[in-house]
């Protein structure tokens, strides 16, 4: 029973960093149409950067977590200006590619600037232990769970309340007639950009302080696509609830059946689940009239 | 007074070529081919050799992204299955060369018909992920497979003797996959001007079109990725020949990145753009490295010291700048020089 608590505790942490990242693609994805191959890579290199900054501040916790979303919309909003937004009206397939290209390039970076060897990410009290029922806990890693509550919080009033988020919801249902009604397109798409790097360099920062800060870290981004289409790509609120969902079906299988299964869990389960609805949990189902 | 070059009849827009220029050209290509082993370098030749057997590989996925549309991240996956069946046909079961080549095409086929499957009812993007997922779910079985697949050890194998030819030696070897290739692009060819090819031109451009004028897109769409594996199969049993060592590392998930890149720099959905693509895309970080080496200094020294980074970098430039730049690829680029050469001194 114990063992069953641990495994869904810990994997609700990592799925957390699942759900951030998922989340990111469904914002991408939402306000533009086109699934970002780079997310992990945008990660990754933010949670570097975010690294070095820390590291020459001497920032704690806090402070690390708002080197992170700086970080992560700067470096959105340099990918939009420079790479996307001159791509703006090409056909999706183009568009797209573009992604899988950058994503090549920014892990490139990462190796060529700082190197293949795994580096600490060092952040004051992040390492210590605390006893949810008897089980014990990191704090980083319920510091992620938090951030994924208060990001899902934060998008859920975002996308409802504000103008802004009208506006993006209104570009993903129609782009045409939101450009007609005066919403600026290229506008709405850098503020998806900026808002899905940061809450991808969110999730790579965590990651980074929780296992270790390695050119590997880009794979959350594939780690979290399982949970992106589990949860349907339109649905930004549905994509971080998926991401625990795979994170605690990914530690059971772990901890239950084989670690090679472990790996694979997630792609096995999204297999299945796109069998039976093709559109994701959440998604909206498109019907085509012919 | 004719006022002009007009097809008039159907077989004239079909046929491969209706000009002797292109037809003398193309055996030239061939007859140099034959014999550039008797004439360039050891290394040049390995080279040329690489080029041959990615070129059946991108073919592969030129039918597949090129042709039907569909965006396949998991090609790697085919190529990787396609090398194990060869290795584990030649080492475990001891078949024969030829026979073990015709596997390496039909279990990629038979796994093509699986990924396929969903392809009907997935859209691009969905599509993409799921052959990225059938990557990772590859590279895990095999990678659990025990003794049979040789795990985390990979397999060794021995460049085998065709029609009592010895392929050991890197001419014989670079001959095959001359044979090879100029097969499969024949194949690629006819397929293209098939009532097969343009059905899955067809589904490309707009699938419920294509389904109202009569084509079966369950039928074309898997029939699609089977070829597609096939092919792809063929040419991951030569890498396996090529290297003599069946490993889950020789088949990064780059492979899958590269072929992308080749297709699109090439031009998409066109056979000599998977040509042309392959040559540029391969000879690039040759190329890279030799610039840097002129320019000397700190350069050669980060071009040798992290010679992997450099190579994927220039991949996902080369992506974006021809997306960015000229979508149409190399291909358009060489019809524009090719328009220039016959109208010049006319502009058109």
């Amino acid at each position: 029973m114990r063992f069953l608590a641990e495994l869904i505790l810990t994997g609700l942490s990592v799925g957390a960093i699942y759900g951030l990242v998922a989340m990111a693609f469904a914002v991408t994805y939402k306000s533009t149409g086109i699934v970002n191959f780079a997310q992990g890579e945008v990660g990754m290199l933010a949670a570097y950067c975010s690294w070095s900054i820390a590291m020459t501040l001497g920032a704690g916790g806090l402070g690390t977590i708002v080197i992170a979303l700086v970080a992560g919309t700067v470096l959105g909003l340099l990918v939009e200006r420079l790479i996307m937004r001159p791509m703006l009206g090409e056909p999706v397939l183009s568009v797209v590619l573009v992604t899988v290209g950058l994503a090549v390039v920014l892990r490139s970076i990462v190796m060529l600037a700082w190197g293949a060897s795994p580096h600490k990410f060092e952040v004051a009290g992040a390492d210590a232990i605390v006893h949810v029922a008897e089980i014990g806990i990191r704090t980083s890693q319920i510091g992620v769970i938090v951030a994924l509550v208060l990001a899902l919080l934060g998008f859920w009033v975002f996308l409802r309340y504000s103008r802004f988020g009208v506006a993006m919801r209104a570009v993903a249902a129609d782009e045409n007639t939101a450009r007609l009604m005066g919403v600026s397109t290229a506008r709405v798409q850098s503020v998806a950009w900026a808002a899905s790097s940061a809450l991808a360099s969110l999730a790579g920062t965590f990651f980074a302080v929780i296992y270790g800060l390695s050119p590997t870290i880009f794979e959350i981004g594939l780690k979290a696509f399982p949970a992106t289409v589990l949860g349907g790509f339109d649905a930004v609120l549905g994509s971080g609830v998926s991401g625990l969902v795979i994170g605690v079906v990914e530690n059971l299988v772990g901890g239950y059946l084989s670690s090679t299964l472990k790996e694979i869990s997630g792609f096995v389960l999204i297999l299945i689940v796109l069998m039976v609805r093709p559109f994701g949990l959440f998604g909206e189902k498109r019907i085509e009239r012919v | 007074m004719r006022s002009g070059y007009f097809k008039e009849r159907f077989d004239q827009l079909t046929v491969l070529t209706d000009s002797t220029a292109v037809r003398v050209w193309s055996l030239v290509l061939v007859a140099a081919m034959i014999v550039a082993p008797f004439v360039v370098s050891g290394y040049m030749l390995s080279h040329l050799t690489v080029i041959l057997f990615t070129l059946v590989g991108v073919l592969g996925l030129t039918i597949l992204t090129g042709f039907t549309g569909l965006i396949s991240l998991g090609h790697v996956a085919f190529m990787m299955l396609g090398a194990y069946a060869y290795a584990i046909a030649i080492t475990r079961f001891g078949w024969p060369p030829l026979p073990a080549m015709l596997l390496a095409g039909i279990v990629p086929a038979v796994f093509g018909l699986v990924v396929g499957l969903p392809s009907l009812r997935l859209q691009g993007l969905y599509l993409a992920i799921t052959t990225l997922a059938f990557t990772y779910i590859v590279n895990a079985t095999i990678l659990a497979g025990g003794k049979f697949t040789g795990a985390g050890r990979g397999i060794s194998i021995k460049r085998p003797v065709i029609f009592g030819i010895n392929l050991a030696s890197d001419r014989a070897f670079y001959w095959f996959c001359l044979l090879v290739a100029v097969l499969v692009l024949f194949a690629t060819l006819n397929l293209r001007r098939s009532y097969v090819g343009r059905a899955l031109v067809a589904i490309r451009d707009n699938d419920i079109a294509a389904r109202t004028m009569g084509i079966n897109l369950w039928r074309y769409k898997l029939l699609a990725f089977v070829l597609s594996a096939f092919i792809t199969g063929i040419a991951g049993s030569l890498m396996a020949m090529f290297i003599s060592y069946v490993t889950v590392e020789g088949f990064p998930f780059l492979l899958s990145i590269e072929a992308l890149a080749i297709i699109i720099v090439g031009g998409l959905g066109s056979v000599l753009g998977a040509v042309l693509g392959t040559i540029f895309i391969v000879s690039l970080p040759e190329v890279t490295s030799a610039l840097f080496g002129l320019l000397g200094g700190r350069l050669a020294e980060i071009m040798t010291t992290s010679a992997n980074e450099i190579k994927s970098m220039l991949y996902g430039v080369a992506i974006i700048a021809f997306l960015r730049l000229d979508p149409r690829g190399l291909r358009g680029i060489w019809q524009d020089v090719r328009h220039a050469w016959v109208h010049w001194p006319l502009r058109f």
